[in-house]
């Protein structure tokens, strides 16, 4: 549903709906909280003893009347303060940016390990669909579909780690240490980017212009490369989007399992100890990045796609 | 005329003595999944001289289009040559492994198809398409196939050629985009063009410059103009060869064909065009439904819809010499006389 | 010697034979994935009126048993039976990704049928709000909502459907904008008829194919959304054995007993793909039905 328009517009739309994301997660979280009892009971843990709670009470102002409150807490979002850690008491979102890095790394990573992965299999799957060995790969691309990244992700630490002893699976040690978890995100959309490659190539080898360019005397490899795989491909750009926000959820679960010291992982650790502050901060960069990418994409498609390209200067 | 062609070129000499394609006893056929065969085309004889416009006139299904794909090495599979010759540059074709066929493709024979919209590749542009075939075939550098490229967009009367090559098929018109189809089919100058229904899908007033300009092509080198409509056929070519599930039953220099057609069905096709010399008269359709390709043959597939079958029709007809000099063949036991009389 | 070339688009006499056979495997791929439905339906049934003991209690001296023994697929690291309990998951599993599943389904067909019925600001707003979500990691909503409202049935199921109408709403749009378009409907307009009653019956019929091809595929996604949540410990009290908890309880004893892992991840996996083999047939179906229609 991507309108056109120029760079500068597509950055203002996107911008515009990070703002009334922030804004509505925010006030769900907001309102969330206190709907769930006295947040200062929650923030201050299930161990507190009531001069404790009184003690966040006050220092948090939830004292204060509820609309105050609310004022309070949004102005001191948009100033990028969300208070500090209930378990380290550093600054919440020094907290997450410190974990951006190897966040983007793995993302990084696995992105790399999909492309390499799912273009040629995508590749070889659609140009001759209905070849007996593209149908038996099919059918398992379709079972690899059906196991979750997670399930992957365990079945790899049996293999690698527990029966073969080649790999940990702990933390970031190094490059050795980089694989098992890179494996396990490229695992949630592999499967996916395979299939819609196969599809696109496949829809591309059936248009006009491939018997076209077959009547001037093209190869099967100079067809496929030069011209269904840059249409595959450019269809495919339109689904970075999406799959990137599956790419965030999928490395809040790897992370989790590998212990790995990214922001997934410290969301995760986080909820489960009713760390608000520092879940709304990691939050926020999510959302943070999630526009950057998305802008990103639409910039991009407006580059490499002529047909857009042409709309818009015109 | 084109407005766009500055020079209209005399309509060159046909050679006789050159023959550019040359089809004989071609059977083509489908595999069913029993193990036995259908044939598509069946038993086709077809001659293209040098600077000769051939028309292949039929209605859909009858197999005009699998001819086309079969005089460039394209048969759909599971498709294959069951028996026969496509003799072109000296090569014959089904004889030929699919590498040496790409050598021909693009190269010896050229090819315009219909859908001008659909048939050129919406990411590439229209310089970086015509250059990939040149480049392939000659053997030059980007520069050089550029320039050979602008020279072909010239010659199919493209204005501002040179900024063509940068643009985008979309950025074109329909027009433009079938000249440019044109450009791609004659590039490196191939002994023969095939233009399959090029201007069906082509707004009228677009259809007339089309047909004019390939009038000019088809006739510098030979071509093959595969139509279903008479009148088209009528307008650029030199012969007509009239196709029927699979067949030819009628071929013959376009003049005489169009003033005294000898087969049943070339007939029945004139009585069902409108004409300015019929004004006023009712149009008469063809009795019945076209056979579908997968229908079994029989001796003679337009008996059913015949105002002249007999009993004669047990046996196939030969496609053979009828009337006067002997360009004239028909493959029916009944041909029409002058006036359209059963004989 | 043969000029055929392998690659080029049959032409439309052709492959008639070919798709009828393609639509027989896929019809036999359907029945497979309706089989297995109907057998996890069945089983969860059953578990909800005679709940397996085994799955709680356990035998201390039988603890981590290998499958294929006196306990089909063996027992944990209490000794309760894994059969058992991968069965007395179901109601959890099977239960809350079908809930979800109807959430999203029924509010995206809701949102989808406005969007392309009001062309004005309704449409625009929804689409902004499409946009939006979908482009925002589902899980992070739902984990954060479940640290806010606690763990539970409920609030999973709840919190997983809205997170995931936005993908149905999508679909529904696109699709209903094509039928409302058609002639049968503009003539129902012009008669007059309320719009409420034309969407009723004129373009959700319409839509059944997508509908259910998104509910199989949606109920899969649900399913794995839901183990997820449960794997990470966020999902269904640690207590209940959902399939996700019992995959999060065998991280710890890989080592010993890999068919405490291997037992759920099948149970997932077989769900998933059954789903699956349903939404891909019922697509396969009705193209099948369209391209012999037109």
């Amino acid at each position: 549903m991507t309108g056109g328009g120029s760079v500068l517009g597509v950055l203002a739309k996107r911008a515009g709906e990070l703002a009334i994301l922030l804004f509505a997660i925010t006030t769900l979280l907001f309102f969330l909280l206190r709907l769930g009892g006295d947040p200062a009971a929650v923030l201050a843990g299930e161990e507190a003893d009531p001069d404790q709670v009184a003690l966040i009470s006050a220092r948090y102002g939830l004292d204060q009347p509820l609309w105050w409150q609310y004022l309070r807490y949004l102005v001191s979002i948009v100033t990028l303060d969300f208070g500090e850690s209930l378990r380290g008491g550093q600054a919440a979102l020094t907290l997450v940016l410190d974990r951006l890095g190897s966040t983007l790394l793995l993302a990084f990573l696995a992105l790399a390990i999909t492309a390499a992965l799912s273009i040629p299999i995508g590749a070889w799957l659609g140009f001759r669909p209905d070849r007996g060995d593209r149908r038996a790969a099919n059918a398992l691309v379709f079972i690899l579909q059906g196991i979750p990244g997670y399930i992957v992700g365990l079945l790899l630490i049996q293999l690698f780690v527990v029966e073969l002893r080649w790999l940990t699976s702990i933390g970031n040690q190094g490059v050795s240490s980089w694989i098992l978890p890179s494996l396990t995100l490229a695992s949630f959309l592999v499967p996916k980017m395979v299939r819609v490659l196969a599809a696109n190539v496949a829809e591309a080898m059936r248009e006009d212009y491939i018997r076209t360019a077959r009547a001037t005397g093209a190869s099967d490899v100079e067809l496929l490369f030069r011209h269904a795989l840059p249409n595959a491909l450019l269809g495919a750009t339109a689904l970075i989007g999406t799959q990137f926000a599956f790419l965030m959820s999928g490395s809040l679960i790897t992370e989790w399992i590998f212990a790995w010291p990214g922001f997934g992982a410290l969301l995760v650790a986080s909820v489960e100890q009713l760390d608000f502050p520092v879940v709304q901060a990691a939050v926020f960069v999510i959302a943070g990045l999630v526009f950057l990418v998305n802008a990103g994409t639409d910039i991009l498609f407006r580059v490499i796609d002529p047909r857009v390209r042409a709309g818009a200067t015109r | 005329m084109t407005p766009t062609l500055s020079t209209p070129l005399p309509a060159p000499a046909i050679d006789p003595a050159r023959t550019v394609l040359d089809i004989q006893g071609l059977r083509v056929g489908f595999p069913r999944p029993d193990g036995t065969v259908v044939t598509i085309l069946d038993g086709i004889d077809l001659t293209v001289h040098k600077g000769e416009i051939v028309g292949l006139v039929g209605e859909s299904g009858s197999g005009k289009s699998m001819l086309a794909m079969a005089a460039i090495g394209l048969i759909p599979p599971p498709g294959t040559v069951l028996a026969g010759h496509i003799r072109i540059a000296s090569q014959d074709l089904p004889k030929l492994t699919e590498r040496e066929l790409r050598h021909v493709r693009g190269r010896s024979v050229g090819m315009v198809f219909q859908d001008p919209m659909t048939g050129l590749n919406p990411v590439r542009t229209i310089g970086s398409i015509l250059t990939e075939s040149v480049r392939r075939h000659q053997g030059v550098d980007r520069a050089a196939a550029m320039a050979v490229a602008e020279a072909a967009l010239k010659s199919v009367g493209i204005p501002a050629a040179r900024e063509r090559l940068t643009t985008y098929p979309h950025q074109l018109s329909g027009g433009l985009r079938q000249r440019v189809m044109i450009a791609l089919a004659l590039i490196n100058q191939p002994e023969v063009i095939i233009a399959d229904e090029p201007t069906t899908a082509l707004d009228a007033t677009i259809q007339a410059q089309i047909l004019d300009l390939l009038r000019d092509t088809l006739h510098r080198a030979g071509g093959v103009l595969i139509t279903h409509d008479l009148g088209v056929a009528a307008e650029i070519c030199d012969r007509l060869a009239v196709i029927y599930h699979g067949r030819i039953v009628e071929t013959g220099p376009t003049a005489d064909i169009l003033a005294r057609p000898h087969h049943p069905y070339t007939q029945g096709l004139l009585d069902a065009v409108p004409r300015f010399d019929r004004r006023g008269q009712r149009l008469v359709p063809i009795p019945g439904m076209p056979p579908s390709p997968l229908a079994d043959r029989t001796p003679c597939s337009f008996r059913t819809r015949c105002p002249a079958q007999s009993a004669a029709c047990d046996r196939a007809p030969p496609l053979a010499p009828w009337g006067g000099d002997g360009e004239r063949l028909v493959a029916c036991h009944h041909p029409f006389n002058a006036q359209g009389a059963a004989a | 010697m043969s000029l055929a070339d392998t690659r080029s688009p049959p032409p439309a006499l052709l492959p008639r034979l070919r798709l009828w056979t393609r639509a027989a495997s896929g019809n036999l791929l359907l029945t497979l994935g309706l089989v297995i439905v109907a057998g996890l339906t069945v089983g969860t049934l059953a578990v909800l009126l005679d709940p397996p003991e085994g799955a709680f209690r356990g035998s201390l001296i039988a603890r981590f048993r290998e499958p294929f023994g006196d306990y089909l697929f063996g027992t944990d690291q209490l000794g309760r039976s894994l059969l058992d309990r991968v069965a007395a998951g179901m109601p959890w599993s099977l239960g809350i990704a079908l809930v979800a599943t109807a959430i999203a389904v029924s509010v995206g067909t809701v949102m989808g049928l406005a969007a392309a019925w009001f062309p004005g600001w309704p449409r625009k707003v929804i689409q902004q709000l499409v946009d939006t979500v979908i482009a925002f990691p589902s899980l992070v909503i739902a984990v954060t909502v479940i640290a806010l409202l606690g763990r539970g049935f409920w609030p999973l199921a709840v919190v997983l459907g809205l997170a995931t109408w936005p993908i149905a709403a999508r679909v529904v749009y696109a699709e209903a904008l094509s039928v409302i378009k058609r002639d049968y409907v503009l003539a129902a307009k012009l008669s007059g008829v309320d719009g409420a009653v034309i969407l009723w019956t004129h373009v959700l019929p319409a839509l059944r194919p997508t509908l259910l091809t998104m509910f199989a595929f949606t109920f899969a996604d649900m399913l794995i959304a839901e183990s997820a949540l449960s794997f990470l410990g966020l999902g269904v009290p640690l207590t209940a054995p959902s399939w996700g908890n019992m995959l999060s309880e065998s991280r710890e004893y890989l080592v010993n007993a890999p068919h405490m892992m291997l037992v759920p991840a099948g149970a997932i996996v077989l769900a998933v793909v059954a789903l699956n083999l349903i939404g891909d047939g019922i697509a396969l179906r009705s193209r099948k039905r369209a391209r012999d229609a037109g």
